[in-house]
């Protein structure tokens, strides 16, 4: 009896999953409902529109906090982003590969730009990284805005091929052709991205991570490489927001540069991670599974010309009353 | 046999010498006390050591190897770990993950299964008495169990040389009785000791030899009772205590 208690709190603190009974419940009735929300909403297209983005949102905030469990805060998230995005969309423009190939080759690009943006801000800790990295979306945007003759500058790119079709035996499933299908394409890379994150948070590199989070200093005393730890996180997280990226251009099919490497795509999942929670696994996915429709439902028609004044001030509530993000909240409480 | 060489080291910040031609040597299996009074230099020698700051000028060798250059989580791996004069926790890890990201890291070749490493974590934490505190989160510690559980930390790294930096201040005697018992069980598990110990309270109990510093200056070593009698540290100390007295 002592025993199992002790290895319940082993694993309570060890993994950011609670593990107890009631959390896999929830996750999973959590599950059954976005799976079965199509049937629900009877493909109401609005309404699965939402939620399709706010499973993007979703994975682009799980992806950010893939760097933020190691205690840096990005703000130049977009950089990996729009480039994911201009990455897929070119490839398949230019190049007629199809989104199979350009998503994950978006990704890869992503972790290029992730490379760099380490070696030039990774030197940096707290506000000095955070601001490093606003900045730092300025090289591809203005790369994206000037190199012409590549990425048609400032215009944007339209005609975007839409979300790919798979073809096993006969089956064959357009994703792009209606949006119930995009949405789930869209919840099973959601789901991935969770399950890796949950194996991250478990292995040791989540535990070099927390330790660096929590005492640098002690964590290179015992032998944990911080800055290649540091940077390891830095690559996971650009990789999965170029896929967010990716994706985003091909359910848009409309990009430019403005819109892709905006402040939006930087603060959004900052606010999410934040919000739900920052040391959490799933507090920043229940954050945009939350706020993205509210803002959407609720405030956009009540306030179309100000509506995303919600995330400012739920930010702004969160870091007041609840640093830990709801989710955290939560989970001390239990 | 020597297993770390300090060779004409120095190390300045910004123009003010913390350390001045420090030669020095630890052979294996010995414990050596550093010892001089506040600001002398002793945390700054063991953060040269341990990789966190780099010498001015100066080498330091481990097992004839340069570690001079190396980062610190590079010289944890080849077998040197300290403690922190002030300890420093993984604060919301449980106390029996923050030895086991020591057993997990400290060295390469310890790729041991998960079970295996709780096992030898819980060992030590024997070993240092927080055993019972083992589930607790590390940041609700007391101060002295800090103490106990950034030691065991240091110790599941495996290292050959062990760098402890004021391990006993403030100890009632009963703890340092304690904590006498403990460096000679780890010095049993053939780990050679460099121990900071400015209230002189532990390194003259279990000290081989003394190193004293003053002013970033090597002003004795040799024998404990010979370097206690050394009148520049008798004057170390003296002018020490003369001031505290005043203010
Ligand atoms: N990072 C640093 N920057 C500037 N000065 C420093 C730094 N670290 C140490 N010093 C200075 O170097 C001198 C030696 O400090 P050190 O901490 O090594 O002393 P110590 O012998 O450990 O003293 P104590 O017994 O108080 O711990 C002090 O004057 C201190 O102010
Ligand atoms: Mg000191």
């Amino acid at each position: 009896m002592e025993n199992d208690k002790k290895t319940m709190n082993f694993l309570t603190a060890k993994n950011r999953l609670n593990k107890s009974k009631t959390h896999w419940i929830g996750l999973f009735l959590g599950f059954m409902l976005f799976f079965a929300l199509p049937l629900l909403v009877q493909s109401n297209h609005y309404i699965l529109q939402v939620f399709t983005h706010a499973l993007l949102l979703a994975a682009l905030a799980l992806a950010w906090d893939l760097l933020g469990a190691s205690g840096s805060i990005s703000l130049g998230h977009a950089a990996f982003f729009g480039a994911g995005a201009y990455a897929s969309a070119l490839l398949g423009l230019d190049l007629g590969l199809s989104p199979w190939a350009t998503i994950p080759l978006a990704g890869l690009i992503a972790t290029g730009l992730g490379l760099i943006m380490g070696l030039i801000c990774l030197r940096l800790r707290g506000a000095y990284f955070a601001l490093a990295t606003l900045a730092f979306v300025e090289i591809p945007w203005v790369i994206t805005d000037n190199w012409d003759s590549l990425t048609r500058g400032s215009l944007g790119l339209v005609g975007i091929s839409g979300l790919p079709s798979i073809r096993i035996h006969g089956f064959h499933v357009d994703f792009g052709s209606s949006i119930v299908v995009s949405y789930y394409l869209i919840f099973a890379y959601f789901m991935i991205l969770l399950g890796l994150v949950a194996f991250v948070h478990q292995s040791n590199i989540g535990l070099a991570l927390q330790a660096i989070r929590e005492e640098e200093i002690a964590a290179e005393a015992v032998g944990i490489h911080v800055n290649g730890y540091r940077l390891l996180s830095l690559l996971m997280s650009a990789f999965f927001t170029g896929v967010c990226g990716a994706c985003y251009a091909h359910l848009v099919r409309y990009i430019e540069p403005g819109l892709v490497y905006g402040l939006h795509f930087s603060a959004v999942p900052m606010i999410f991670a934040i919000c739900g929670g920052r040391l959490t696994i799933l507090g920043p996915a229940v954050a945009a599974m939350v706020l993205y429709p509210m803002d959407q439902f609720v405030f956009h028609p009540l306030l179309p010309a100000g509506h995303e004044f919600l995330y400012g001030a739920v930010l702004i509530l969160a870091m007041l009353f609840m640093p830990n993000g709801f989710w955290g909240r939560l989970r001390n409480a239990s | 046999m020597i297993l770390l060489r300090l060779k004409s080291l120095n190390k300045t910040f910004n123009h003010f010498c913390a350390l001045t031609d420090i030669d020095f040597s630890v052979g294996e299996g010995e414990i050596v006390g550093l010892v001089g009074p506040n600001g002398a230099g002793k945390t700054t020698l063991f953060n040269l050591i341990s990789g966190r700051y780099k010498p001015s000028s100066g080498n330091i060798l481990f097992k004839d190897i340069d570690i001079t250059h190396l980062k610190p989580h590079a010289i944890c791996r080849l077998g040197i770990s300290r403690t922190f004069q002030s300890s420093r926790p993984f604060p919301g890890m449980s106390v029996l993950q923050n030895v086991m990201v020591g057993h997990v890291f400290g060295k390469r070749s310890s790729l041991h299964s998960r079970p295996e490493n709780k096992q030898a974590a819980k060992e030590l934490l024997d070993i240092v008495g927080i055993a019972h505190k083992a589930d607790a989160p590390a940041g609700r510690l007391t101060l002295s169990e800090q103490r106990r559980l950034d030691l065991a930390r240091a110790l599941a790294t495996r290292p050959k040389l062990l760098l402890l930096d004021e391990v006993a201040a403030g100890f009632s005697p009963v703890l340092v009785k304690q904590a006498v018992e403990l460096i000679n069980r780890v010095r049993k598990r053939g780990v050679t000791l460099l121990i900071i110990d400015h209230f002189l309270n532990l390194s003259l109990k279990v000290s081989d030899r003394l190193l004293a510093l003053d002013h970033g200056e090597k002003i004795a070593e040799g024998p404990p009772h010979v370097v206690m009698r050394n009148p520049e540290v008798l004057r170390a100390y003296l002018g020490l205590r003369h001031e505290s007295e005043r203010d």
